[in-house]
């Protein structure tokens, strides 16, 4: 598997390496010195990235915690657990979907939906897993969506994380959601809470299109009746598009409404893509009781994508959040996270939780029985690293004056303030 | 055939059907069975009175009624093509107003309800429905409609086989109320309020629930309808109010004493591109209707109609705990029976 244009190798050393990897290489410690640009000159890669985190001088916020212990505050003092769209999370991190990667589909996915659950976080499930690998299978099937549901029960606490399934315009036909909310299997996830519904309006790496995949001739002639089908490369596949759906703000609406009626004890999620619209789109997701809105920036996306989408269509992540301000409920972000300062910004510019998509992946390909773990526990030290740095001991304390934008005037408040405090 | 006079009836709440055939050589089984037969020879009467010609329904197609509540619809292999079992026969039962202005169904309907719902006393994974449908009818004739068949059958089935309700148990004077006047009507809003003051949490943006459903019915003495569901809680052919946008040109027929919904019944969406609309906003995808769609852009008259759950209906009849007493070859959600 390969990930161009992803820091794939520092993914796969935290995979391999975990927590170590937050640092320098040991050996070096009292040899060498560093400083910035220590590790090459690489430009960075959006905004986001090149955005820095502000500590201020003076924490009142450390004062509280310092009162509230009666010592001195440290980064383990931390507490990263939270709510993320309506579940409990150990972290302010989620599994995304894999998109529609051979390996997304296959035993590595199960294996990741082990490690989520170990995590205690919640996961996603794409909506291409039960037209593309199936639902039930066999009982002892080891891929496909029960499988993954079944993996990831089998590793987590009672209460911790969720399992949310996404669906989406061209795999309704499937009834994904139908299925598993009749099924008698789902029953543990309901009765503890822990079942969720993930309407996809969009997605990050292609903003506007729906899901593309290459089949071969046969295979393309029996769906081409529901797909546009491109013959585009002289014998070695075709392209098959499916549409990514029509919405307005009352399409959307009343979409999340008829979710919450057909299925009462479900948590509900809608995944956007980042359009321009991003801010209108989900407060109307909230508005109509939305548990959680997912922005997936333009850099994000495991999905294979058309070049000119790449890097030129949809607004980056730091833009979403911008446009989006102060969000009126549970905001997530997903798009190019990997480690712990690109979640802290995000977390800092109002989301709630970080999504690990193609991360996830990578880390699970570099080792699949412990690559997320891995990752997740050295993401998770980077962000108490970080958040005690800024004075502050909860991922929701984080506010947009932690956060400095190059060149960009007036945008990091310099007086350090709560975030509920702003309005 | 013997009958005692009474039936020592097993209250049903908390256990299952037993074997088909004990279930089918139990004088419960036999008695719900000569009151549907009533039932259903009053309905037809009655509705033929009224005009309507009982047509008989399809049982697989292309698509189907997508339905509501999370329930799965059944897959059949159809030469190679994935087709249907009917949940319901709405799409059918508008197309078939280019034949008559008044149809009805009695017809089988298969829906793989949640699991939970084996709880309700109220659903079967197979059930029938009385199914009307009215060319350029409105809520109000609908609803007409409805109250008129039901209290017709009630009236019919008590003085044709009285000796069968005393069996069961059932004290004719349950119905007195029904008898002697009009349905009470309520709208979704006023129900939620109800409900508020009950003490029972109930989305005003959403179909009532089950239990709450229940705890409404509890309190009447006589049917009654609850009109005016919030978009977003039935299908998309339940017509959109015009001069209060967000609101369905809907009804349920509820029961007293807990019995709870009896029917479902709407003025029709008609327009094309209404319906186009108001597929995509309950997550549709439209090309799976084509040739609904198809009929719909040539154009079908307006109409209302309604659903009236035959199982339901002889529940509250019988006076049983659990509608698959009333079923002779029940099918609850989650189990596997014959």
């Amino acid at each position: 598997m390969r990930a161009a244009g992803f820091p794939e190798e520092q993914v796969r050393a935290r995979a391999l390496n975990g927590t170590a990897e937050a640092f320098p290489p040991v050996e070096s410690y009292g040899h060498e010195v560093f400083g910035a640009r220590a590790f090459g000159d690489e430009r960075p890669a959006d905004e986001l990235d090149a955005a820095r985190l502000v500590p201020p001088v003076f924490m009142p916020l450390r004062l509280e915690k310092l009162i509230d212990l009666g010592r001195e505050p440290l980064q383990s003092d931390v507490d990263l657990a939270t709510t993320v769209g309506g579940f409990s999370s150990a972290l302010p991190v989620f599994l995304s979907a894999f998109g529609s990667t051979r390996i997304g589909s296959s035993e590595v996915s199960v294996a990741a939906s082990r490690q989520a659950g170990a995590l205690g976080i919640p996961m996603v499930i794409g909506e291409n897993v039960v037209p593309v690998t199936g639902y039930r299978q066999e009982p002892d099937a080891t891929t496909g969506m029960l499988a993954r549901v079944r993996a990831y029960l089998d590793e987590a606490g009672p209460s911790l994380g969720g399992v949310v399934v996404q669906q989406s315009t061209e795999d309704a036909d499937a009834e994904v959601w139908n299925l598993v909310y009749s099924d008698p299997a789902a029953e543990p996830l309901l009765a503890s809470g822990r079942l969720g519904f993930e309407l996809k309006v969009g997605q990050g790496a292609k903003p506007g299109l729906g899901g593309l995949t290459v089949l071969d001739r046969a295979t393309a002639a029996r769906v081409s009746d529901q797909f546009a089908i491109d013959d585009l490369w002289s014998g070695a596949g075709v392209l098959r598009s499916g549409s990514p759906g029509t919405f307005t703000d009352e399409i959307l609406r009343q979409q999340i409404r008829f979710m919450r009626n057909n299925f009462p004890r479900a948590r509900i999620w809608v995944k956007l893509h980042p359009g321009r619209d991003v801010a209108q789109a989900a407060a109307c997701a909230w508005e109509a009781g939305a548990d959680a809105v997912t922005v997936d920036g333009a850099e994000g996306g495991t999905g294979w994508a058309p070049r000119a989408f790449l890097d030129h269509v949809g607004l980056p992540l730091a833009e979403c959040l911008r446009r989006i301000g102060t969000p009126s409920g549970c905001l997530l972000a997903t798009g190019r996270v990997w480690e712990g300062v690109r979640a802290v910004k995000a977390l800092a510019l109002g989301a709630t939780a970080v999504g690990l998509g193609r991360a996830a992946l990578t880390a699970v390909d570099a080792d699949p029985e412990h690559g997320l773990r891995r990752l997740v526990e050295c993401l998770a030290f980077e962000v108490r690293l970080l958040t005690s740095a800024l004075g502050k001991y909860t991922p929701a304390a984080l506010g947009s004056e932690d956060v400095w934008f190059p060149g960009r005037t007036g945008a990091a408040d310099p007086a350090p303030r709560h975030r509920e405090s702003l309005t | 055939m013997e009958h005692a006079t009474t039936v020592a009836i097993e209250p049903a709440a908390d256990r299952r059907p037993p074997p088909l055939a004990e279930h089918l050589d139990s004088d419960t089984t036999r008695a719900a069975m000569l009151i549907q037969q009533e039932v259903l020879g009053a309905a037809r009467t009655y509705l033929r009175g009224e005009g309507f010609v009982e047509m008989l329904p399809p049982v697989i197609g292309p698509v189907t009624d997508p339905g509501a509540r999370g329930s799965k619809q059944v897959d059949v292999d159809y030469y190679g093509h994935k087709y249907k079992v009917m949940s319901s026969g709405i799409l059918y039962k508008q197309a078939s107003l280019l034949t008559f202005d008044k149809i009805f169904y009695v017809a089988p309907n298969v829906r793989a309800e949640p699991v939970e719902t084996c709880n309700t006393q109220r659903h079967l994974a197979e059930f029938h429905q009385i199914d009307v449908e009215m060319a350029h009818g409105t809520r109000a004739d609908s609803m007409r409609i409805a109250e008129g068949l039901l209290t017709y059958v009630v009236r019919h089935a008590l003085t044709a086989v009285p000796e069968q309700f005393e069996l069961l148990g059932r004290d004719p004077l349950a119905f007195a109320w029904l008898l002697s006047g009009p349905f009470g009507v309520l709208s979704h809003r006023e129900a939620v309020d109800e409900l508020h003051l009950l003490g029972h949490p109930q989305s005003p943006d959403a179909e009532i629930a089950w239990t709450g459903e229940e705890l409404l019915s509890r309190q009447k003495d006589r049917p009654f309808f609850v009109t005016d569901y919030p978009k977003g809680s039935r299908g998309f052919y339940d017509r959109e109010s015009t001069t209060e946008p967000g609101r369905l040109r809907n009804f349920d027929l509820l029961a007293p004493e807990g019995y709870g919904e009896l029917v479902s019944g709407s003025e029709r969406e008609s327009d094309y591109a209404t319906i186009v609309t108001r597929m995509r906003e309950t997550g549709e995808n439209p090309a799976k209707y084509r040739w609904y769609l198809d009929v719909m852009r040539q154009g079908v008259p307006r109409s209302a109609g309604f659903g009236m759950g035959l199982e339901r209906l002889i529940r509250f009849l019988t006076g049983l705990d659990a509608v698959w007493q009333v079923n002779a070859y029940p099918k609850v959600p989650g189990e596997m029976a014959p």
